[in-house]
């Protein structure tokens, strides 16, 4: 029976050997009659990782087919990962020498990994570059900066607004969405019945959730120069949006799930849990797919001290140091830059960087909004360390809500703390 | 040599995907590792290993773990060793019920943490239905993710629920290698249950208890998915790690491959001794003559 | 002697204790009918009002779902062969055989069990690209078979060992070699940890994610547990999705469970005790 099984495995790992060889896939692409005629243009496929929905990657295919249209030699291979386990697959990738040829990453990674040398510099490899950074939004393209140049371009971004239940505003006399900090903070109690029903939710403490309001406050995470948070983390805008929220934590207004275990902002904003939340463009297919019923709106930040004011999101694409393909890499960077791709990639709810497209009418409408919050948007810092330092501020967060540190003291200690991840 | 035959397939990929990776990564302990250009990477002897033994976070994490253990392994064993023994003997309805409990045991972590969570989510919620509305136990929905002490109890829950069916498969395999006719010819000798059990069932299930223990212990120890979809990674406030999820942090968030390797390898020396202390303490009282 | 009150007291034991066993199993099928919307509802709800089998249309719609989960079968099968006639061939040694370094080598594969699975992803990785499997189903295949054979050495050896010395005693009286008496004699005797060593083997192949994350990318290679993860992305989960996922990928293995227990009480019938 033994030796029946061993013959069994030995036969089937031949095989499967065989098949994996079969499906192994090749480097070169054979050329094509297309090829061989005019130039004697080497064939080449580059590959480039993302983490797109479902309808997203649908899109992207359409993106590369134009584009190989165009550089009949080039062939682009797409990857697809899940978010959560995105960046230990490109981690594991660099570390086995086998990192993409280009990807589209987090803007918050782009330090990270050009500071640990894994990224190439782009203004000499993107054919156009300078046209490129000069139509670009500032707030993204400064995601893209390190140290003494550039790594990577910005290929969508995206920022939050505010998002309200207007069925649920008319049924308490409210006709339109808060516009200044006191309008929210009375609205967001006015709204709020026990446990039934919250004025508003944030998804989380980690800053990004309560980023546009803290700008919005007038708040700074460091100064310009990334060389010390004291006096800007702790400062007076900061201070003032957590003291708005810690006080609406209190009184009931805002849903606790944001400590944990609760029910998210999108699923609680969609079965009208939470008449008010911050988020993003995605909402709207999200919304489609999930909750076809619900009517989505929505409204600027509302103005603090800062006026109005957001957080940038959104992912950058970069050119890993090891690819030997610049040439192409180049050319596919600069394809996902141009005018069609982002217009394209655009239909699926990705917003342009490119800010001469601000108002163009072939850009969902809902993208509006989006866009003339990105003129006040600000971006995180662009800093190897940000992952800490947004760690700092998140654990301040929550010591403030659940009333272990006074507001200032509080943030003293974040600051303190993001002072030694500066260094 | 024909002892050849049976270990050398076995060695050579346990040498290739076991031991010298095993060897790799210890190597990089002691280095701040670059994983994009190794050569630069700077040695630092123990650097990695003092400033992980000395992070409070860690220090909580490593806490976490053994409580973890010390709850779910004696748990899992007492319910699956229960179970294993009303199974055993005839029994309408046997494959049935083996079946039922050993579903938690066939679906995935990933799956099953995420009905944990969906069960345990602080607003409303499957538990919080039970416990403030059906039995009245609570006045209001407890929060539980979002404490770091409750935040465990769909953790450990999850821990036992998932391995009583496992440890009751194997402890029933255990149970029935025992030949029936020992116990056939004791009862013809006049043997009480007791003392069959004693001398009959105990004995010749020793080996599968240690097994059961040890492997148990080390699942605990190595405990890593669970944690990292309920809490995760570590919320609130890094409070809830356990040593993997933390390690993965340090390792794939936080890109420090370094430290990331020493906190692997001080985990496994410890799982290491825990096993042997184990083995030497269950086998020895075999050697008394049970 | 098992009476009838016996047996009704340990029926009504084990309902109980399967009911508990079983019920988040029952809310996750429930959870899978129903739509997003109601996923959040109080009180939840077991019987969906609105039960609806869309989430496992749009789950077979998916581009590709079938060939995950004939990957994840392939990839399981074969690993369970492999460490089925590896592991037994190493218990056996270490139950029986006499050879130096003995007690050194048995550590060395216990110290398999011991170590972090995810500490050795990055060396294991090199060492794939190294031997040009990167991006095949072999890669996954000698890597969970390199994971799965200490534990279940481990288990097989305790089984050899409660063999009586006698059988085989009188096999080499009658002049047979290692391999034909491990063949004839030893590994029927314990096929109940066979059993168990099959099933065990499948699931951890079937279930696992981190290796298969990041050892195969070609997406006709894929696993299922990665597709799985798909469903959770930065913004919402659709938990309808995961769990009509999850009850997919749940039933091949409850099956093989199933069939295999059979085996057990076949494996105890024929043990060579008899005669």
């Amino acid at each position: 029976m033994k030796k029946n099984a061993i013959a069994c495995f030995a036969v089937l790992a031949f095989a499967s050997l065989a098949l994996t060889a079969c499906s192994t896939p090749n480097e070169e692409v054979a050329p094509t009659a297309a090829d061989v005629s005019d130039e004697a243009v080497e064939p080449v496929t580059i590959s480039y990782w993302h983490t797109m929905s479902d309808a997203e990657s649908a899109q992207l295919d359409s993106v590369i087919a134009e584009f190989e249209t165009l550089y009949p030699a080039i062939t682009v291979e797409p990857t697809r990962y899940a978010y959560d386990d995105f960046k230990t697959a490109i981690t594991t990738g660099l570390a086995g020498d086998i990192a993409p040829d280009t990807a589209r990453m987090d803007i918050a990674w782009v330090p990270e990994f050009a500071d640990l040398g894994a990224l190439s510099r782009v203004e000499t490899l993107v054919p156009g570059f300078d046209e490129i950074s000069s139509d670009v939004f500032p707030g993204p393209l400064s995601t893209t900066y390190w140290e003494d140049g550039y790594y990577g371009l910005p290929q969508n971004t995206n920022t939050q607004v505010l998002m309200w239940n207007k069925s649920q505003f008319e049924s308490a006399g409210i006709m339109s969405a808060p516009v200044t900090f006191d309008e929210f903070a009375a609205n967001a109690c006015q709204l709020s019945k026990g446990t039934d029903q919250y004025g508003f939710a944030l998804g989380g403490t980690y800053f990004w959730a309560p980023a546009p309001l803290f700008y919005a406050a007038g708040g700074e995470v460091t100064d310009p120069s990334m060389t010390t948070a004291k006096g800007y983390v702790n400062g007076s805008g900061s201070v003032q949006a957590f003291t708005i929220l810690k006080d609406l934590y209190d009184e009931g207004c805002i849903s606790p799930n944001l400590l944990g275990g609760g029910i998210g902002t999108a699923d609680g904003h969609g079965t009208g849990l939470y008449s008010m939340i911050i988020d993003g463009p995605w909402m709207v297919d999200i919304y489609k797919g999930s909750y076809p019923d619900f009517e989505t709106n929505f409204a600027p930040i509302p103005a603090g001290a800062g006026g109005t004011s957001s957080v940038v999101g959104g992912e950058n694409v970069v050119a890993f140091a090891s690819s030997q393909k610049s040439d192409a890499v180049g050319k596919w960077m600069a394809y996902l830059l141009s005018e069609d791709a982002q217009v394209s990639m655009a239909q699926v709810g990705m917003i342009p960087t490119r800010a001469s497209l601000v108002g163009d009418t072939r850009l969902p409408g809902y993208f509006e909004v989006f866009m003339e919050q990105l003129e006040t948007a600000k971006a995180r810092v662009p800093h190897p360390n940000w992952g800490d330092m947004d760690g700092a501020i998140s654990n301040a967060f929550q010591r403030i809500l659940n009333g272990d540190q006074l507001v200032q003291i509080s943030l003293d200690q974040a600051a303190q703390e993001i002072d030694a991840l500066l260094k | 040599m024909q002892v050849l035959f049976f270990l050398l397939p076995g060695f050579l990929v346990l040498a290739t995907f076991l031991i010298l990776p095993m060897g790799y990564s210890l190597y990089i302990s002691f280095f701040d590792w670059n994983i994009v250009d190794p050569d630069i990477s700077k040695f630092v002897g123990f650097g990695n290993y003092t400033e992980i033994l000395s992070d409070t976070i860690f220090q909580k994490a490593a806490l976490n773990t053994a409580i973890y253990a010390l709850v779910t392994v004696p748990g899992q064993i007492a319910l699956g060793l229960a179970l294993a023994i009303a199974l055993n003997g005839a029994l309408r309805g046997k494959g049935l019920y083996r079946t039922l409990f050993y579903l938690p045991v066939v679906t995935p972590w990933v799956v099953v943490a995420l009905l944990f969570e969906y069960i345990f989510v602080g607003q409303g919620g499957l538990a919080n239905y039970i416990l403030v509305d059906l039995l009245r136990i609570a006045s209001e929905p407890i929060r539980w993710l979002a404490d770091p002490v409750l935040a465990f109890v769909p953790i450990h829950l999850l821990g036992i629920w998932k391995g009583v069916g496992w440890v009751g498969v194997i402890a029933l395999a255990g149970l029935q290698v025992i030949p029936r006719d020992l116990y056939e010819s004791a009862a013809l000798d006049g043997v009480s249950n007791w003392q069959k059990f004693r001398f009959i069932t105990l004995p010749l299930f020793r080996p599968t208890l240690v097994f059961l223990t040890v492997v148990l212990s080390i699942g605990a120890m190595n405990a890593y998915v669970s944690n990292q979809l309920i809490t995760n990674g570590g919320d609130p406030q890094d409070q809830t790690h356990f040593i993997l999820t933390y390690m993965y942090e340090k390792t794939f968030s936080g890109l420090e491959f370094g430290p990331g390797a020493a906190i692997s390898y001080l985990l496994a020396m410890v799982v290491f001794m825990v096993s042997v202390v184990q083995l030497r303490l269950l086998r020895r009282e075999s050697a008394l003559g049970w | 002697m098992v009476t009838k009150k016996n047996s009704t007291i340990r029926h009504f034991g084990l309902l109980g204790f399967a009911a508990i066993m079983i019920f988040p199993f029952i809310f996750m099928v429930s959870t899978a009918l129903k739509p997003q919307a109601q996923i959040f509802d109080i009180p939840p709800s077991l019987i969906p009002s609105d039960a609806t089998f869309q989430n496992f249309q749009d789950l077979l719609r998916i581009d590709g779902f079938g060939i995950y989960f004939f990957n994840s079968f392939f990839v399981a099968t074969i690993t369970t062969l492999g460490t089925l006639a590896i592991s037994s061939s190493m218990a056996y040694a270490f139950a029986r055989l006499k050879f130096p370094a003995k007690g050194f080598l048995y550590t060395l594969v216990l110290a398999g069990m011991m170590v972090p699975p995810v500490m050795l992803i990055i060396p294991q990785f090199l060492m794939s690209k190294y031997l040009g499997l990167l991006n095949t189903h072999l890669a996954l295949i000698l890597v969970y078979i390199c994971m799965t054979i200490p534990m279940q050495t481990f288990l097989l050896r305790g089984f050899f060992e409660d063999i009586p010395r006698e059988l085989e005693e009188a096999a080499v009286l009658d002049g047979a070699s290692k391999v034909r008496i491990f063949r004839v004699v030893m590994l029927p005797l314990v096929k109940p940890g066979l059993a168990v060593v099959t099933i065990f083997t499948f699931l951890y192949s079937w279930d696992e994610f981190p290796w298969a994350n990041v050892a195969v990318n070609e997406e006709s290679l894929r696993t299922l547990p990665i597709a799985l993860a798909f469903f959770q992305s930065q913004h919402l989960t659709q938990w309808g999705m995961v769990f009509a996922g999850a009850i997919f990928a749940v039933v091949p293995v409850v099956l093989l469970f199933s069939f295999f227990q059979k085996y057990f009480i076949a494996g105890i019938a024929s043990s060579g005790l008899k005669g």
